[in-house]
Formats: C-alpha cells, structure tokens, sequence
C-alpha cells in the first residue's frame, strides 16, 4: 500500500510541475505581467507543496501505526481474559495474532486468539483506509493552497528556497542526531556494565577474561560471583596491546610514509608523481581484511619461521606481524597527508633558502619539514587514531589472548580485537560481558577521538599560519 | 668610473619553448646600485636570477650565453652554486621569513657555509647583520621570537640582514618594497643607499620614482631585450630611446 501510494504522489507531484509552469506562463501572457519568478520555480514549488506534506505524514503515520494498532489489540486480547504476566508474554502473543493474520500461525488456536486476529483484521484495515483518504484530503488541501499562491504570483523562487533550505537543515538534523544516539546508546549501555564493574577496576585491571562472566543477570549476582568478577575486566592489557601493535605500526608508517611523502612533493618529476601517486593510493584502496589474512598467512608464518632459524620463539600470531602489516596499510595516509602539507609550504620560502647558498636537502631538513611540521604531526595523529581503530588485521593476526607484554613476538590483543570476540557468535545482552563491548566501544571512541581533535587544531594551526 | 663587477653577454635565458631573454649585454658596476625597469614580464627578474643561478630551480628553464662575476662564468655547468649564492645574495618581492626565530633566521646562512663556529661569533654576526639592516635597535631583546611575528617592513629587513649574514659582494633585490606600505619602503630604501657602500646591488622596480631615488644606473627592459641602460639620471631626463620615452612617462607599461 505503502508502495502504491509513493508512486501516486510521485506522479502527483510530476504533472503539478508541468501544469504549474505551462500555467503560469499563460497567466503571464493573458494578464500581461511580470512573473515574480521564472516559470519552472513555480513548477518547483507546486512539487514540493504536493509531496513534502503527504510524504511527511505517510513518515509519521507509519512510524505510529503499528505501535498504535498493537496497544489496541493487546487491549482487546486482555479484556476477552487472555493473561500475560508480563511485558514479554504480551508481545508474544501479539505476534502469534499478527501471524494468524497473516496465515502463517500453525500452534494451538484458541477463541482468544481467534478473536484478537478478527479484531487485528478490522483495525489493519480501518488504518490503512483512513491512512489513503487522510493523504488524499492533504495532497488535494495543499495542491489547491499553493495553485491558489501561484495564481496571485507568488515569490516562487523565494519560497522554493526557503523549503529547500528546510529540507537540508532536516538532512543534517539527521546526521547530527544518528552520531548522538550511537553515542548515547554506547553511553548507556556502559553505565550499565559500570554499575556492575567499578569503573576503577576497569580501568586500572591487568587482567581481562571477560569470559568468566557467564552470569545470566547482572542484577542478581552474589557476592562471590562479583568478587569472580572484579578482576576479570581489566583495560590495562587491551590498552596496551592496542598502543603497542600501534606503535609498531607507527614505526613502519611514518619514516616511509613521511619519507615518499618528501620524495613525492620535493624530488619527484611531474611524470614520476603523476604515475607514482596513483600506485601508493591503491594500497590505501586495499580492503582491511585482504591485509589481515596477509599477515595471518603470510607475514606471521614467515616470521615465525625466521624466529625458528634464529632460535627465538616467535608466536604465530604476533604483535610485529600485526604491527607491521598495519603500518604498510597506514603509510598512504601518511604519505599523500604530509605530501600535500609540504606542497603547500610556500616556494617563497625554499627560494630564500636557496638564496643564502643551502642545497636541496638542507633546506627540505632545515626549512620546509619544520614549516610542514604541525601538518605532518597531524597527519600521524590521524594515521595514530586510524591504526587504534583498525580491526580486520588485528583480529587475523594479533591473536586473542590479553597477554601483558612488550615482547612484540608474542601475541597480544587489542579493544577492537575483543569487541568483536565479545559480539560474535550468540550472546546475552544483559551480561556485564556483552555490556563490555560497549565500555571498550566508549573508551575506544573517546581515544580516537581526542586524537582527531588535537590533530585537526595542530593542522588548522599550520592552514592559519601561511593562508 | 667604478669597476664592472658583473658582465653579461649574448644572454639568452629560454623557458621550455618559450624564449624569456633575448642576447642582454649589461655591466653591473661594483658598488653601485642598477635598476632595473620595464612592465611586467619584460625579463629583469628573470635577468637577476641569473646572477645567482635561482633558475637552475625551476626544471624547463635554460639558459645560454655569458655571464661573469670578476672574469668568473657564472653559467659554467661546474662552477660551485653554493659558493656562488655566498657570494651573490638575494632579496625577494614578499617578505619571507623562515618560520624560526629571528635569531635563527640570520644565522641560517653562516651556518650553512661553516661561518661563526662558536656561539659567540655567530651572535657577532647576527647583531652585525641586524645593525647593518638598521633592525637591531627594534629586535636585539626578543632575538627569539619567530621571524614571522615582524611587521611587513620588519621582515623584509630581516631578509636583506639574513642576505648580507653570509658576508655577499653582490645583492640582487627582486622588487623588495612592492608589498610594503611607503613608510616601510622609505626605510628600505635608506638602507640601499647605506648598503650600496659595502655592496653591488641590483634591484628591480617597478615603482621609476624609486629607480630614480635609489640607482646611479637604470636599466630598461621590454618583452625579453635590454632596450637601453645608462646612467639613472640620463634614462630618466633625456633617454635615446623612444620606447624608454614612453615607459617613462607612463604612455604604456
């Protein structure tokens, strides 16, 4: 229905634009005056008059209807003596209705039910009624308000671009309230699993097992039980493994990442950039998990084979692979960031270096790198912030255990890394286990981003500085 | 008459097709101050830039004929730039100031050319250069503020004093004073006059009452050719040629 309806407004709206300019355009040759607006904006608004309203109300209706149409049933269900105890039975049961509605309800059949799905048909069709004559009576209340506008030679062009305005205020709106609801619910459900883990505990804890916390019901946990608990969520390790595979990465991205990025803006021929450039960025175009089972096939056997010949224990699963792959997938970042920072020092300023006798590279070293400086510090923050939230590699070839260790031969593991073992595979959602996830999601998100802040002002310092 | 200290010949100075320079004969006298005049893109700057190799920077630009720095060919394929440039200082049309301390931006270049080995000669240097710029009196307490916090004027004369640091005979000053305001320039141009007497130095202008005010000798060039050159007062009160008439008084350029 839903469908038929979007169609018919749609080719609604259509005609009304080719009706509303051939209109005007005569009404402008019969009475001899100046349109406020060219005829198409007059097309336009009709448009938008006829859809947004009816669109806006089919949104609304939608969204309230099934919840309307449940509370009613449920009603009915309770006043012919169907008894639920609590919220759970009731929503059962109002599925089992919905079914048999449906024809897709094979259990036991009762008068209850029986009733209920004859009531559930009645409403279902009474909605959908008023819903089709309700956007009906709108379309036709706001086609005629606005050809009565048009017929006085209204300022189109005006109003449609107050509408339109709307329109993307809205679309930002929506932006804006997605990035504050994924944030709340992090929020909450962290508070949640705070109320059961000390916030001290998590944060300072060396231990992390988070797989001893089987308890079905965080509310009903004895006092052994939390005693089990308090030691088995502990961020010290996550925070250091992720920090040291980080590092690593760090290690491999920014020398090679800073020292093309060099060679790109300063040495480079335009034919060498122009071929080159290209080549680098495609690494960046490289899908994560391609890089993760790299280093888990490839890299970390290898090392471990190497580690073999040299006597040394090398896990299959380390930190170094993991690390070093990482930072290959981070170096274009690096690269193309700290290219277009020293492509945007002023020439004026190697010019005066030259001037005083300095070569090539006394001056890259001397002048353009410190006067680059702040942009390229940015740029690792930001290459920073995107190795802690990277996850494919990590999760292939990091490995699992919440070892506490410098030893990059070992393997170690990440927040990303137990996030996803945390949410794979079934789960309870009001296990402080589950709930987890969702303080290491918090805590993860307020790294990355206060790095993202501080990198942004050092490279908005930089962008004031020579603009 | 004083001692030519650059000469040029047949001077042809090409960018990829483009021919930006077409056979320059000029004489710089030592210890003088040239002008160099015409409309834009007539080619002084790009004469300048020869005297100290700045276009070797820039990769489709090349350059033929002869230029010598007391009888040394300047646009010999061996001849040492980073000594050349030593010699042959430059100032810019914007203030450019590295982003360091001012400190750090006079003793840049003697550092570069192993001058001042200990702290105490390369303060010496610094202040002297400072003075000889007249800036010292305006920074000698805040040395360690960066460069860039000077006003207009101020960076500029802090890049003629990290010029003359490395101790040059010849100054080339590519429209120095065309992003100053009049009272900065009227500085400058007081310096030139002080400077001309230790240095060569050669600018180019577009501002003729400046060419007037600070050289002994002008130069004019129009669409790549030196058209005429002589003495400032001759160029600017009674020229031989035509086209310089007409520049002159403003009927083009």
């Amino acid at each position: 229905m839903n469908f038929v309806l979007l169609f018919l407004i749609t080719i609604f709206s259509l005609s009304l634009f080719f009706y509303g300019r051939s209109k005007t355009k005569s009404i402008s040759i019969e009475k001899n005056i100046r349109l406020n607006a060219l005829p198409k904006f007059y097309g336009y608004y009709l448009v938008l008059w006829c859809s947004i309203p009816a669109l806006v109300f089919l949104l609304v209706w939608s969204l309230f209807e099934p919840v309307i149409i449940k509370s009613i049933i449920i009603e009915t269900a309770a006043n012919q003596g169907a008894i639920f105890g609590d919220k759970n039975e009731a929503n059962l049961i109002y599925e089992k209705i919905k079914a048999i509605h449906l024809g897709t309800y094979f259990g036991d059949m009762d008068s209850i039910l029986r009733e209920s799905a004859l009531a559930y048909a009645k409403f279902i069709n009474l909605f959908t009624n008023s819903k089709v004559v309700l956007i009906f009576g709108i379309i036709i209340a706001s086609v005629i308000y606005s050809l009565k506008k048009i017929k006085n030679n209204n300022k189109a062009r005006d109003d449609v671009e107050v509408i339109l305005k709307g329109l993307l205020f809205v679309s930002s709106l929506i932006a804006i309230l997605t990035t504050l609801g994924i944030i709340f619910s992090l929020l909450f459900e962290s508070i949640k699993f705070f109320s059961v883990i000390n916030i001290f505990d998590y944060l300072f804890g060396t231990n992390w097992s988070p797989q001893r916390a089987f308890v079905r019901d965080a509310s009903s946990i004895t006092a052994a039980e939390f005693e089990e608990l308090k030691d088995a969520f502990g961020f010290i390790p996550l925070i250091a493994g992720t920090s040291f595979i980080a590092f690593i990465a760090m290690l491999v991205a920014v020398p090679i990442g800073l020292f093309s990025g060099i060679y790109m803006a300063e040495y480079a021929s335009i034919k060498v950039r122009r071929i080159s450039k290209p080549i680098i960025e495609i690494l960046a175009g490289i899908p994560t998990v391609v890089y993760g089972f790299f280093a888990a096939l490839t890299v970390g056997p290898f090392f471990r084979q190497v580690g073999e010949n040299l006597g040394l224990t090398v896990s299959s699963e380390s930190a170094l692979a993991a690390g070093l792959i990482m930072g290959i997938m981070i170096i274009p970042y690096v690269s193309s960031l700290s290219d277009d920072v020293i492509n945007s020092v002023p020439q004026s300023l190697r010019d005066g270096s030259y001037a005083v006798g300095a070569t090539k590279s006394e001056t890259i070293k001397q002048v353009v790198i410190p006067a680059a400086l702040p942009g390229i510090i940015g740029s690792v923050l930001l290459a920073v912030s995107r190795a802690i939230g990277e996850t494919m590699i990590v999760v292939m070839a990091a490995g699992l255990a919440a070892n506490l260790t410098i030893n990059p031969l070992e393997s170690t593991t990440t927040i990303t890394t137990q996030i996803v073992m945390i949410l794979v595979g079934d789960q309870e959602f009001d296990s402080p286990k589950t709930q987890s996830a969702f303080a290491l999601g918090l805590t993860l998100f307020i790294a990355t981003l206060i790095l993202n802040y501080i990198a942004q002002r050092a490279v908005k310092k930089y962008r004031e500085k020579y603009d | 008459m004083s001692n030519i200290k650059i000469k040029s010949k047949n001077l042809n100075v090409y960018y990829g097709d483009k021919q930006a320079l077409f056979d320059v004969n000029l004489d710089l006298n030592e210890k003088e101050v040239t002008a160099l005049i015409g409309p834009s893109g007539c080619g002084k700057s790009t004469f300048i830039r020869c005297i100290n190799r700045m276009n070797d920077v820039i990769d489709i630009c090349k350059v033929t004929g002869n230029i010598e720095m007391d009888g040394m060919n300047i646009n010999d394929k061996d001849l040492d730039v980073v000594s050349l440039r030593e010699r042959v200082g430059m100032v810019f049309q914007k203030p450019n100031p590295f982003p360091k301390s001012i400190y750090d931006n006079i003793s840049y270049g003697p550092k570069i050319h192993g001058k001042g080995e200990t702290k105490s000669e390369l303060d010496q240097i610094v202040e002297n250069s400072l003075k000889k710029s007249a800036l010292w009196e305006e920074v000698k307490d805040r040395l360690d503020e960066p460069g860039t916090s000077l006003s207009g004027g101020q960076q500029q004369r802090l890049c003629i004093a990290r010029a003359i640091s490395v101790n040059p005979e010849v100054i080339l000053m590519d429209e120095p004073c065309s992003a100053l305001d009049p009272i900065a320039t009227a500085k400058i141009e007081e310096l030139i006059d002080e400077l001309k007497k230790t240095y060569t130095i050669v600018i180019v202008t577009h501002s003729m009452a400046q060419a007037v005010r600070v050289s002994q000798k002008t130069g004019f060039f129009h669409l790549g050719k030196l058209i005429e050159v002589g003495k400032t007062e001759k160029i600017f009160k009674n020229p031989d040629n035509k086209m310089t008439q007409d520049y002159i008084t403003g009927r083009f350029g």
